[in-house]
């Protein structure tokens, strides 16, 4: 099974590393990226790049994002370009194959956030770095790397829950960009629905819980949800019903 | 198991629906291993799903089948692991490199490394595409993409390998060399090849037995010789000289006569099964016919085919297509 999935990573692998190496398709975007929130941000930014609260999203929402567009590619384009059902004619289990297209995904989206961060480093601490090295704090730094790792996962499984029902990788990425806009815009919308006093309260009893523990609280969440998604796409993803489809 | 030999695909009242349509209808197979089996058949035949269903891809609604001696239903995942296919769509991966797709379908089925860079090299030179192997498939002619695909299914030794309309789509050169390509391989590697074709010519030429199907239906099976036995309707062509319209119209009413047409000299005559020609030519003869030459016409196995899609036609069986 272990060497089955990595056969299918390293598949996935040579298809990204294409579409990486093409300007075309997709390479010029993510030396954008890279240059904005690897060099950009962090000079603009200082010491603060590393501090602030709010760049504890920052990579786990760069992450999600590039997995979102890998996975839509890696399964719709699968069924569009018609190679899907030859793979599913092949000696690789169903599982075998998901698992292996939703780790690619995912180390290619952890691995460019994690590059970025790295870049990020060396900028900050070039522009910045004259009274000492400028460095996340440990516990940040730790919670930031599990939060990408849980983010590109669940993604990943709503990736192959979307591209499954798509026909075309067009169609996948469409319904991911609502989706996307609805899981992170839908919690800030309901938050601002609430009433004043409501919110006010719910920010004074989360400082009373404490940072360490509501981090701990995120991570346990996204673990569960990302474990309920992937074995639900993990359930849907049957050859008998794909090569029909 | 006929005449004594081991079977590759046996299948038993095999019947495959989809809703209210029935894509096989109690399809009974039985293929001896190491052979070209032809299965012919016109669009929406069956014929996709009678593969699917050998594979283990998806389940029959009724009915058993055996391929290598292992059930479709319970056995799919080790059916797939002996088997090689090429289905409707070559499959390929046009980002990645002629080598690289081999090498993924090598890695798949698990073979150690030097033994696949050999048998990668050695499928790649004997379809001619070892010097184009590091190029994007994308780039590639539908014929050169269908010999690579042909070559993924056979990289991996299996014992039987199923082929989609492999000529499918492809000009008439790149036709001969893949179907020249097609039968050495099947020679050499001793493979069962279950071939599925609506071109009579490619199935002629390549299999020692062909099955023809229609709206799920198995309409006959045997070897393209006595298939096209069966298509011997009994015309005959004979030269003549001295016939006129008027006898031809006379002719085309004696018994045993099913039709009579005349172009220039040459009468085309078609007799009911088992009649002798004797009648006809003193008959002939008689009208001061010159008979020279009478020549019974050997039928193909198109003539064949077609014979049985017209009395299925006739019996009003038509399903239509299938999915």
């Amino acid at each position: 099974m272990i060497h089955d999935i990595w056969t299918v990573v390293w598949k996935e692998w040579q298809e990204f590393r294409d579409q990486l190496l093409s300007l075309r398709r997709g390479g010029l975007s993510a030396m954008i990226l890279a240059l904005i929130l690897g060099v950009v941000a962090p000079v603009q930014l200082g010491a603060e790049w590393v501090e602030s609260r709010l760049i504890i999203g920052y990579w786990p929402f760069l992450a999600a994002t590039m997995v979102s567009s890998l996975i839509a590619d890696s399964v719709a384009g699968e069924r569009e370009r018609h190679t899907l059902e030859t793979l599913l004619a092949s000696r690789l289990s169903d599982s075998a194959i998901l698992i292996g297209k939703i780790i690619a995904a995912v180390l290619y989206g952890v691995g460019f956030a994690v590059v970025n961060l790295a870049i990020g480093l060396i900028a900050v601490n070039v522009a910045h770095g004259e009274n000492g090295l400028i460095l996340f704090a440990p516990q940040r730094l730790i919670v930031t790397v599990a939060l990408t790792i849980l983010a590109s996962l669940l993604m990943a499984g709503i990736g192959v829950f979307i591209s499954l029902r798509a026909s075309t990788v067009k169609q996948a990425q469409q319904a991911f960009g609502i989706a996307i806009i609805v899981l992170t815009m839908g919690p800030l919308l309901l938050f601002n629905a609430l009433s004043y006093e409501t919110r006010t309260a719910f920010i004074g009893r989360l400082g009373r819980v404490g940072e360490t523990r509501i981090e701990a609280y995120v991570l346990a969440g996204l673990f569960v949800l990302s474990a309920i998604v992937i074995g639900g796409a993990l359930a849907r993803f049957k050859r008998g019903k794909l090569v029909l489809d | 198991m006929p005449n004594g030999r081991e079977l590759a695909i046996r299948a038993d009242r095999v019947t495959r629906d989809f809703g209210p349509v029935r894509a096989l209808d109690a399809l009974s197979l039985e293929i001896p291993k190491g052979i070209v089996f032809g299965f012919l058949g016109p669009n929406g035949a069956g014929k996709t799903t009678a593969i699917r269903v050998l594979l283990g891809l998806i389940d029959p609604s009724a009915g058993h089948a055996e391929v290598l001696g292992l059930d479709t239903r319970r056995d799919g995942s080790a059916i797939r692991t002996r088997c090689g296919a090429l289905l409707e769509h070559p499959g390929l991966y046009e980002r990645l490199s002629a080598y690289d797709n081999l090498d993924f379908y090598g890695r798949a089925w698990r073979i150690a490394r030097r033994a696949r860079q050999e048998r990668i090299r050695e499928m790649l030179t004997r379809f001619g595409l070892w010097e184009r192997r590091d190029d994007p498939v994308g780039r590639w002619s539908r014929g050169m993409k269908q010999k690579l695909a042909v070559a993924r299914a056979v990289l991996h030794r299996p014992a039987l390998v199923f082929l989609d309309e492999p000529t499918s789509g492809l000009d008439p050169v790149a036709t001969a060399g893949l179907r020249e390509d097609l039968a050495a391989l099947a020679a050499q590697e001793g493979v069962t090849v279950f071939l599925t074709t609506h071109n009579l010519n490619e199935a002629e030429r390549l299999c020692a037995q062909v099955g023809v199907i229609r709206s799920g239906k198995l309409l006959a099976v045997g070897s393209p010789e006595q298939l096209r036995t069966r298509g011997d309707s009994g015309r005959v062509d004979i030269r003549t000289t001295g016939i006129t319209e008027e006898l031809v119209r006379h002719l085309g009413d004696l018994p045993d006569v099913r039709t009579a047409a005349a172009s220039g000299d040459h009468l085309a005559v078609s007799v009911s099964n088992g009649a002798s020609v004797a009648p006809i030519v003193a008959w002939l003869v008689q009208h001061d016919v010159g008979v020279e030459e009478v020549r019974k016409v050997r039928a193909t196995l198109e003539d064949a085919f077609l014979d049985l899609m017209g009395a299925e036609t006739r019996n009003g069986e038509d399903a239509g297509g299938t999915p």
